[in-house]
């Protein structure tokens, strides 16, 4: 069997993936049977395809749940903390572009009344 | 009943116009901690956004039967299959697994871990179920 698509697995519902994650295990389970066993070389590299499938099941299903919680929380103050931006500690709690560009009255009424003068000089 | 001016002059005259202070009647020397209002948590944001599936669930439990020459044995002679088994699944686990995937109940399970660090279970099947056939149909002879 080939590697599943993931477009494919993309459109299916939560519960069908479910069923299919168990599929592929019963799967993968029985391949070890067979390699146990003493198996022929193409099952022994259908055993790869199919612990990848599984990984592609489970990567859909956790991907799948956690837009779902970011959609619920999309627009509220607090999220999930494993759903806000990660960078680093301290950019998390560097100040923002807003709080970094603010000025006070008295600056701004010097920018705006003496502001910096280009002059060109004609040649 | 209505008081009279008399009455309430009586009352006023005897227990005051303020209203008394009610003392609370104390039983024993010990101030103990007073029982107030405890709520319930309403979070603001669920902790973790998305629940772990199980890591260690039946299909991770079994790893892989052996057929060994003493594995064999067991099965022939003492009605028992011989698994390799994830060394965190206990024997109530590997029983479970084994009912679950196989269809098959245990009598008792023992467990051992190799000297390579994987664990072995011997799983005893019941008298009336035969450890071969059960071996013949997982596809492992």
């Amino acid at each position: 069997m080939a590697k599943v698509k993931v477009a494919n697995l993309r459109e299916k519902p939560q519960a069908e993936l479910t069923k299919t994650l168990e599929q592929y295990r019963r799967e993968l389970m029985d391949l070890k049977v067979q390699q146990v066993a003493g198996a022929a070389a193409a099952k022994s590299s259908k055993i790869r395809d199919v612990r990848r499938n599984v990984a592609r099941v489970l990567t859909v299903l956790t991907q799948q749940a956690r837009s779902e919680v970011r959609s619920q929380y999309a627009g509220k103050k607090y999220a999930p903390k494993d759903l806000r931006p990660k960078k680093t500690r301290a950019l998390r709690r560097a100040l923002t572009k807003s709080e970094l560009s603010r000025k006070t009255l008295r600056q701004q009424k010097k920018e705006a009344n003496f502001p910096i003068r280009e002059f060109a000089i004609k040649a | 009943m209505s008081s009279t001016k008399a009455q309430t002059a009586r009352k006023a005259a005897l227990k005051g116009t303020q209203g008394q202070k009610v003392k609370k009647v104390r039983t024993t020397t010990a101030f103990r901690l007073p029982k107030t209002l405890r709520l319930a948590r309403t979070p603001k944001y669920v902790r973790k956004a998305a629940p772990r599936f199980a890591k260690l669930d039946q299909y991770s439990v079994l790893k892989q039967p052996l057929n060994t020459e003493t594995a064999m044995k067991k099965i022939e002679d003492n009605n028992t299959l011989v698994f390799l088994v994830d060394v965190r699944a206990n024997k109530h686990q590997i029983k479970d697994a084994v009912k679950k995937l196989y269809d098959v109940d245990a009598a008792k399970i023992n467990t051992l871990i190799r000297p390579d660090g994987i664990k072995k279970a011997y799983i005893r099947l019941p008298a009336d179920v035969d450890a071969l056939d059960v071996a013949n149909k997982i596809g492992f002879i």
